[in-house]
């Protein structure tokens, strides 16, 4: 019925401008100078009053709109703003009678007076109007919800609207009250409620996912800052500051005088609550979050559709619309220099500037255009410069000074270096900085890169005349020192910039060596600059450098001056949105400029979300870790990315994504299922995840198998964005003192071991086919015999007499041919965890007496490796480990010495061994663990010391005790020497 | 020496269980030339004993002195060289091999490797027989195209070489390579049979053996001879003289089975899950094959299902299983079905108590 309403009004409103309006619009087609006042239709007057209204239709389209909508919310309470309003439209309407009068040059001549002589109410929005004026707009338009529009008075009420625009705080304010009225009742109902909630941990919004989220005019919360605190009723925190970024507010982390609302749906007590208190700030809840976006929501479409055809019956578009402004602007212009130009446009008439600046854009690329141009114009890392600076100046002093005076070529103390080295990532003006400070000291830069060759110079500098760079920089380095001895003062100082040092790779060999060479003789300053500081290449160089650190500026920062180059570029981007962009570059200035040249190629005006979005498909080409994939494919908004992005995402590491997903993926409470009291919905989830992380794997197979890379898009879509889409929301940890974090995928780790553990099983089968006493496959060995084996070779030593036990476990070992490796290879695969240890209970003298009375056993043992004797045909020598089990005397030395080892030298080194163990008979401990270093191939030595050693003595000592023992017996004589050394190699 | 392996028959004149299929298998060899053989049966119904008694009975006790060959190959597979090693046992008359152990790769060894051991004829062949033996153990865990290229070197070698194929399933031998073998199936035992085979260990061993005893390990060991002798080995070593009521201990991974089984009747959560997917790992480090986990895995979840439940979990069981070999990453699979029946049995619970 509003809408009813308001199409009356609008045609009575058409009717009575439209016929004014219309002729009015024909001439100024005619005249192509003609202003295009007339041609904005109900905002005739308002174009008038101020050139500020002028609007691109889109912005037209938007503003009708939102009156619409706001026309339909009719019943909201009156503003304080009505009276000025009121005053204001009275005002107007003088002016539009004036206006009506179709005389086309009249027209005209009064739109000059607009822009030149302004009028008392051009002169009021100018004074209220804040430098964002975009902001300001915006705000206007939202201020208009809550200003009444009763059907009697709605001409002189959309008048208002065009003129309130100015005063957002007004309107800001006005829509504060109400947001603190609505905070009131939410803190009372928080108190009901509150005080559930421990420090640190955050709850799950307890309705979450069931409100909807409602969409908002895109700037409806401009100029608004908020603080979230403590757990809202629907949105994770998250989500909350990604809507209300969106909607042009910002979002700040704790309360100060600046915050507009404290957003919290209980009031905790935190401190976050009590200094909003103490500082008055108001309370909202998400529920008027929500109203707040809502109301300044557009019409609904039709009406929005009609509308706009409206305007187009009656009013002449755009392009003629925009020349003459463009003209009329440039008109206004010319006379002043360029930059107040800019400023005076600025401030005065926002939307045309980026036409304007169209005009005379250069070529040049921004960032060589506004690179800075004085030192202070550098953003951040000031102190650095200053340092810079310094060192800079006092160089001469300090080098050249004490040089002449031959005081010797001691540096002066330690702080000063003749070189000095920038290093930081890149775009954020090492380069920069070192040109403006030398350029300020007067120096003249000569400036090497990368693109230059910096290879090592010749010896001979003479030749360097014309030569290579290298020998021009050699030349220039040294000649500089005849000039400077004359007067160097009167000659043009020059300093040498190495750009790029770490860039020195292979074509310019020697180049950091010679260079060092150069800063050691250099009568100039030199200033290296690199990215990164710790490069192995610029080991060396650090030493000779005064290293200075240049930090990312923080995105304040950049948010200023991205700011100052937008505003001289005429480009309207408000605050939020820029700091998004400096956020996402990475601190990287050079990237923040170009990225905003580029949007500003197709639109003038650039919001938070235009940012987020091409940012987002901008930021693949960057490199990006599994785990930052992981998480945002998991993330919250995980739903939200695009198709593209979460292929990308996958497909940035193929393998190790679907690992992290599927170690992680039980961890995520979806986000999803909303309310879910039994967890059964999350369960079916996991079970879904779990069947398409099969489905990946299987895919993968077809992949690696058969080599079906066509389906690789398949794997990465089956093992992690299905997944994902299924899972993702909050993590939340499964095991106590576990990190909130996604863990690596487990399965790379297990499978090795798995693999370890297979190789070391089928060691013990080969053993016991060699025995030729079973015959039976790996699997059926696993199963079936390795709980008897187990038991038969460790229940005798804990229940029978020692001697006794370890004769019958030697017995079964040779029977079955094992060795002692496989004795632990078969006790270390029984164990499960939770499940007692098998060798628990033995005692370590037994062990010991078991390791004894196998290596004697060893001397008289049939070697059955005669079996793995090396074939025709056979390339490699069989498996060192292999062979090192079957023939525990030989292996030590055939390893060592690698070749043939003569029976007698084999026979004495074990006679060695044997009274090394007499000599250590005291501890037991330490005894078998020798031996075990004697016989045991590296790789299992490890698992046998901890054995061995962790019941007899701190196991920390045991390599050094091996090696002394090795050492007494290197003692014992010529011969002994031999078997120590084997020991230790061993 | 371990009981299994003692009281192993070694001629098929001392086969206790087999006795008909170990008759018409010598009749066989000592009659005519030998076919290829297929064995197939179950884990531990003696399939490897009738092979190994059937050598002895073709080539005397040469066969019985094997040496075991650790070899190294390189095969030239058209654009790079594969090097695969492989563990083989040779007598002078029989290789054993086991071909599955390649992997991916196994259709390399049997391109080349088995072709080309079958092309050479056995030198030495006076009072003989003119062909030798290749024993090919787990026929069915090798791919499909290994057992493609397998058929033609049955056809193209047989005056040489004869093929013993052993495996525990003989669908998923291809059809092609069954044709060509002769298929002897070996069931597994009787309870009554290997009561049998126990009893006779019992008398000489000199066991006091209580009534009953062997009846229940019989029950216990699932109709694998072989699981039953060392069943009753282990009691012997955890316990003698026996008692009447003696508990005969599982093995220790089926015993850790059972607990992550009743681990997941007891909570279905993530947390659970999480849980489950630990000692999961922890059997697979521990190299019990993925197929074991997961069929023990099932046998022991339904002991305590509701009857309703049994027919679905089966079928997912069968599914995962499906899908565990058709992928690689056995964990996933296995996982995914602990989730599965979490989800099912965790709805089933809410819906009938709640």
């Amino acid at each position: 019925m509003s809408s009813d309403i308001r199409k009356w009004f609008m045609k009575q409103h058409d009717k009575g401008n439209g016929t004014a309006s219309k002729p009015a619009a024909k001439p100024a087609m005619a005249a192509s100078e003609k202003p295009p006042a007339p041609v904005l239709d109900k905002s005739v007057q308002g174009a008038q009053e101020n050139s500020g209204r002028r609007k691109t239709s889109k912005y037209f389209a938007t503003t009708t709109a939102t009156e619409s909508s706001s026309k339909k919310t009719t019943k909201d309470e009156k503003v304080t703003e009505k009276s000025p309003a009121k005053r204001k439209a009275q005002k107007i309407t003088e002016d539009f009678q004036d206006d009506v009068k179709p005389v086309p040059a009249k027209k005209f001549h009064k739109d000059e007076d607009d822009d030149f002589v302004p009028s008392n109410d051009r002169k009021k929005a100018a004074e209220v109007k804040p430098s964002k004026k975009l902001n300001s707009r915006s705000s206007g338009g939202i201020s208009k919800n809550s200003v009444d529009k009763n059907d009697v008075d709605y001409d002189e009420d959309e008048l208002d609207d065009k003129y309130v625009e100015t005063p957002v705080k007004a309107g800001g304010r006005g829509r504060g009250g109400r947001g603190a009225g609505a905070a009131a009742g939410g803190r009372g109902r928080g108190g009901g409620r509150g005080g559930f909630m421990n420090f640190g941990e955050r709850k799950d919004p307890p309705h979450k996912g069931e409100k909807e989220v409602p969409e908002g005019a895109p700037e409806c919360l401009a100029g608004l800052t908020f603080v979230i605190s403590g757990t809202l009723d629907s949105l994770e925190r998250e989500e909350a500051e990604d809507l209300i970024k969106r909607h042009g507010g910002r979002v700040t982390g704790s309360i100060s005088k600046k915050t507009s609302f404290l957003l919290a749906d209980e009031d905790i007590g935190g401190r976050k609550s009590s200094k909003a208190k103490e500082l008055g700030i108001p309370f909202l809840t998400e529920d008027g979050l929500f109203d707040m976006i809502r109301k300044s929501k557009p019409a609904k479409a039709p009406v929005q559709e009609e509308q706009k055809k409206k305007t187009l019956e009656k009013v002449e578009k755009s392009p003629i619309k925009s020349t003459p402004l463009k003209v009329e602007a440039k008109d206004q212009v010319g006379s002043v220099g360029r930059k107040d130009a800019a400023k005076i446009v600025k401030s005065s008439t926002s939307p045309d500037k980026p036409k304007i600046q169209s005009a005379d854009r250069s070529s040049l690329t921004w960032t060589v255009k506004y690179r800075p141009k004085v030192p202070d114009d550098i953003i951040g890392n000031q102190s650095l410069v200053k340092q810079l600076h310094d060192w800079l100046v006092h160089w001469n002093e300090q080098f050249l000074h004490t040089g002449q005076k031959g005081k010797g070529k001691k540096q002066a103390d330690s702080g000063s270096k003749k070189a000095v080295l920038l290093s930081g990532s890149p775009g954020i003006g090492k380069s920069t900085s070192a040109k403006l400070v030398s350029q300020m000291l007067g120096f003249q830069a000569i400036e090497v890169n990368a693109s230059d060759n910096r290879g090592k110079a010749d010896t001979k500098i003479v030749k360097g005349v014309g030569g290579n760079t290298s020998n021009s920089i050699k030349e220039l380095v040294s000649n500089e020192a005849l000039s400077c001895r004359k007067n160097w003062s009167k000659h043009p100082k020059s300093v040498l910039i190495m750009d790029e040092v770490d860039g020195m790779s292979a074509g310019d060999r020697g180049g950091v060596a010679d260079l060092i060479a150069s800063i050691k003789i250099s009568k100039i300053p030199i200033i290296c600059i690199c990215n990164d500081r710790y490069s192995q290449k610029l080991k060396s160089l650090v030493n000779y450098c005064l290293l200075l650190n240049f930090r990312k500026p923080t995105k304040q920062q950049m948010a200023k001056r991205l700011k100052q180059i937008a505003d001289a570029e005429g480009l309207q981007v408000n605050e939020i949105a820029l700091e998004e962009l400096a956020n996402r570059v990475n601190g990287d200035m050079r990237m923040a400029i170009n990225q905003l040249q580029y949007m500003s190629l197709s639109q003038s005006v650039i919001n938070y979300d235009d940012i987020r979005q091409r940012l987002l498909s901008s930021s693949k080409d960057e490199d990006i870790s599994p785990f930052t994939a992981v998480d945002k494919l998991f993330g919250f908004n995980g739903g939200k990315l695009h198709m593209e992005e979460r292929v990308d995402l996958s497909m940035s590491d193929p393998d190790l994504i679907p690992l992290i997903i599927q170690e992680n993926y039980i961890n995520y409470r979806p986000s999803s299922i909303g309310k879910d009291d039994n967890g059964v919905k999350r369960m079916s989830l996991i079970a879904r995840a779990a069947e398409s992380i099969g489905d990946g794997d299987i895919v993968n197979v077809q992949i690696r198998r058969y080599r079906q890379w066509q389906l690789s898009q398949a794997g990465s879509f089956a093992s992690c964005i299905i997944p994902a889409a299924l899972m993702h929301g909050h993590r939340e940890t499964l095991e106590p003192g576990e990190r909130n974090y996604n863990r690596f995928g487990g399965w790379l780790g297990k499978n090795s071991t798995m693999g370890k553990n297979l190789r070391l099983l089928e060691d013990v089968h080969i053993h016991i086919l060699a025995s030729q006493e079973a015959n039976m496959n790996r699997e059926t060995l696993r199963v079936d015999y390795f709980t008897l084996l187990l038991k038969q070779l460790t229940d005798p030593l804990r229940v029978m007499p020692k001697e006794e036990a370890v004769q019958k476990v030697v017995e079964l070992m040779d029977t079955y041919s094992l060795s002692q490796e496989d004795f632990d290879t078969i006790v270390e695969m029984s164990k499960f965890r939770g499940h007692p240890n098998p060798m628990e209970g033995i005692q370590p003298a037994v062990k010991a007496a078991l390791t004894k009375a196998y290596k004697q056993g060893s001397s008289s043992r049939v070697v059955r490796a005669a079996d793995l004797i090396a074939l025709p045909g056979l390339k490699k020598a069989p498996k060192k480990r292999i062979a090192a089990m079957l023939e525990p005397v030989e292996t030590g030395l055939a390893e060592e010495n690698g070749d043939a080892v003569a029976e007698g030298e084999e026979e004495y080194s074990s006679d060695s061994e044997d009274t090394d163990d007499l000599g250590i008979n005291a501890d037991g401990g330490a005894k078998p663990q020798l031996d075990l270093l004697s016989n045991k191939p590296k790789g299992v030595q490890v698992e046998l010391d901890l054995k061995s050693n962790g019941k007899s003595k701190s196991g920390a000592k045991k390599t050094p005790a091996g090696k002394s023992k090795g050492s007494e017996s290197a003692e014992k004589g010529p011969r002994g020497s031999g078997g120590g050394k084997r020991k230790r190699a061993a | 020496m371990l009981w299994v392996d003692k009281y192993r028959p070694r001629t098929l004149d001392k086969v206790i269980v087999h006795e008909e299929i170990a008759g018409n298998i010598r009749k066989l060899v000592s009659e005519q030339d030998c076919p290829h053989l297929l064995f197939y049966g179950p884990p531990g119904s003696g399939k490897k004993t009738l092979i190994m008694a059937l050598l002895k009975q073709m080539f005397g006790p040469g066969s019985e002195k094997v040496k075991l060959e650790n070899k190294m190959w390189k095969i030239n597979a058209g654009t790079r060289t594969i090097e695969l090693e492989l563990t083989m046992l040779s007598s002078t008359h029989h290789v054993e091999l086991n071909p599955s152990d390649a992997g991916f790769q196994d259709r390399y060894i049997v391109q080349e490797i088995i072709k080309e051991m079958a092309r050479n004829r056995p030198i030495d062949t006076k009072g003989k027989k003119g062909y030798k033996v290749l024993v090919l153990n787990e026929v069915d865990k090798l791919s499909r195209e290994a057992q493609h290229s397998l058929r033609r070197t049955m056809e193209k070698y047989s005056a040489s070489c004869r093929l013993i194929l052993c495996c525990n399933s003989s669908s998923k031998v291809t059809e092609a390579v069954r044709s060509r073998c002769l298929n002897i199936r070996v069931n597994a035992p009787t309870e009554e049979q290997i009561i049998k085979v126990l009893e006779f260990i019992g008398k000489k061993e000199n066991l006091q053996l209580p009534p009953g005893f062997t009846a229940r390990i019989a029950a216990q060991s699932n109709r694998s001879l072989r699981r039953a002798i060392l069943s009753l080995e282990t009691c012997r070593v955890q316990q003698y003289p026996f008692t009447a009521n003696q508990a005969v201990p599982p093995m220790d991974w089926e015993q850790y089975i059972s607990e992550i089984a009743s681990d997941i009747i007891m909570e279905q959560s993530p947390k659970r899950l999480f849980m489950v997917r630990g000692k999961l790992y922890e059997l697979l480090v521990n190299c019990i094959p993925p197929e074991i986990i997961l069929k023990k895995l099932l046998s022991e979840l339904l002991k305590k299902l509701d009857s309703e439940l049994k027919h679905e979990v089966c079928h997912w069981a069968a599914y995962y299983e499906h899908r565990m070999r058709l992928g690689q990453k056995a964990i996933f699979h296995i996982e995914a079905f602990v989730a599965k029946f979490m989800s099912i049995y965790k709805g089933f619970l809410i819906a009938t108590f709640s």
